[in-house]
């Protein structure tokens, strides 16, 4: 093996500036133009960030709010692009941000598992062979052509997880969404990352929880201010950003 | 062969393209209790109330074939053309939760809304097909021509749904302009006249309007059977596929940040 199929996701020299644009329509733009206020203010929201992640790698990302984790986890899906620097990334990436995004509520959940089957990269075939183990593992066997407005939130959070966990991803993005339903379908939702881990899926997982970092990261990665602090063992990370907290 | 982006969206996202549209499509007739219905009753009463205000009360003179088809024939490219820029403008902003969240392409967005429009337009297109019946107009083969002219209005609504979907995300002020805009533009091509009716010196403003060569042009080929007008056909294919490189060029520019500024 080469060196680069080892690696999963190469970050490299990465900085994101965001364009926050004040004024939204042309009755604030106008104003400020000619009070001669800036229409976009700046800021950096990463910086030189360099991180590699090998494939099968669990990498934990810790930081408080705002400090740009959810960026880097945008810029791996691809969904924003850098200002500067690269990122490389190899393999299907599955994201698990902010579940049922590509949901509508007036279809049912059967037309709902398509849509975002197929909005998750898979196709219609892979689907309809997946579908009945979706349904198993969503536990939604007499809602599933009901339309999902009807759907309880846990219901509608069930059904989106099992869409994306049955995407086949070799790259799992995870934010922060191991608080759906109850007690018992979360630990279902552990044990199918667990095997998902084991086939040799690389998972990055932003989080704040602290337990579930240390019980499934190999590393971490600890971002503050927008700059990657610390990257290592997971213990160690960890205890430096609880210090950091701490100090303040 | 040379790879072309532009077409990605039609051969490898092909299957995602389907589903966003029946998205589109399905929601439509769920919502509502005649669904469906309502694309054909639409445009269907607009026409009505309109051929009633024009030939009994402003008296359009004789274009030539009753004033119920002579208006329909215009007025369904223009309510695909007008349905398609109001629904592309929002394309963006009302998939917020799938942009921020996993790539594709984001035309794709963009060219669902418009292929669900098109699909509205087919549907509606069904009325026009019995007034056609009704007054015995003629079919020749001229008709043929449709698909091209149809091909250059999908080219010219593309590439102008393209600036506005990028640019309304940026200013929630494009989709009000538009509505306004897309008023004037109506009275300004010969929707709801011909364009003899219009001043001859004023005339030259159908040349560079896309839209109004094209609707005459649908009149030529159905209602006259005769040949479009070339000269000004190719003007307008020639501004649309300008346009719509400019605008998927300006689109792609700026997909990068639509993530961070939705």
């Amino acid at each position: 093996m080469t060196e680069n199929t080892k690696i999963a996701i190469k970050i490299d020299h990465v900085s994101k500036l965001f364009h926050r644009q004040k004024q939204r329509t042309f009755k604030e733009l106008i104003p400020a133009l000619i009070g001669g206020e800036k229409a976009v203010e700046t800021f950096w929201a990463l910086q030189d960030i360099n991180l590699e992640i090998k494939k099968g790698e669990t990498l934990g990302i810790i930081g408080p709010n705002g400090s740009g984790k959810s960026t880097l986890l945008k810029l791996i899906a691809g969904v924003s692009k850098p200002t500067k620097g690269s990122i490389t990334v190899n393999g299907r990436v599955a994201p698990l941000i902010e579940l049922g995004a590509g949901f509508h509520p007036e279809l049912t959940g059967r037309e709902n598992v398509f849509l975002n089957g197929v909005i998750l990269g898979m196709s219609r075939k892979e689907i309809k062979a997946k579908f009945q183990e979706i349904v198993d593992f969503a536990e939604l066997w007499d809602f599933i052509d009901q339309p999902v407005k009807h759907y309880s939130s846990g219901m509608y959070l069930r059904l989106a997880f099992a869409v994306a966990i049955h995407t086949e991803p070799e790259i799992l993005l995870v934010d922060e969404i191991l608080a759906v339903g109850d007690a018992s379908f979360q630990e279902k939702c552990f044990k199918k990352i667990e095997e998902l881990k084991n086939n040799g899926v690389t998972i990055v997982m932003v989080s704040h929880s602290m337990p579930s970092v240390q019980k499934y990261c190999q590393r971490v990665a600890y971002i503050n201010f927008s700059n990657l602090v610390a990257i290592g063992d997971t213990k160690e990370v960890c205890a430096k950003y609880q210090a950091d907290i701490m100090n303040k | 062969m040379k790879r072309m982006p532009m077409l990605d969206s039609f051969t490898k996202y092909r299957e995602l393209l389907n589903e966003l549209t029946m998205r589109e499509i399905k929601q439509r007739y769920k919502q509502s209790v005649l669904g469906y219905a309502w694309v054909i009753l639409n445009p269907f009463f607009q026409m009505i109330v309109m051929s009633f205000v024009f030939s009994i009360i402003m008296r359009i003179p004789n274009l030539g074939v009753p004033y119920p088809i002579y208006l329909y024939a215009g007025l369904l490219p223009w309510t695909l053309f007008s349905n398609s820029l109001t629904s592309a403008a929002n394309a963006l902003v009302g998939n917020a939760g799938l942009i921020t969240k996993i790539y594709f392409p984001r035309e794709i967005f963009v060219i669902s809304t418009i292929l669900a429009k098109i699909v509205d337009f087919v549907l509606a297109l069904s009325i026009f097909v019995v007034f056609m019946i009704f007054y015995h107009i003629p079919i020749t083969w001229y008709i043929l021509w449709v698909i091209p002219i149809f091909a250059i209005q999908q080219l010219f609504t593309y590439g102008l749904s393209l600036f506005l979907a990028a640019a309304n995300l940026f200013y929630r002020d494009i989709q009000y302009l538009l509505s306004l805009i897309i008023l004037i533009w109506m009275y300004l091509t010969p929707v709801i006249y011909s364009t003899e009716l219009f001043p001859a010196k004023y005339r030259w403003i159908f040349q560079i309007n896309p839209m109004s060569v094209i609707i005459n042009a649908y009149r030529q080929v159905i209602l006259a059977g005769d040949m479009p007008n070339l000269r000004s056909l190719a003007i307008a294919l020639v501004l649309s596929v300008l346009l719509l490189i400019g605008g998927y060029k300006f689109f792609k520019k700026l997909e990068g940040v639509f993530a961070d500024v939705v």
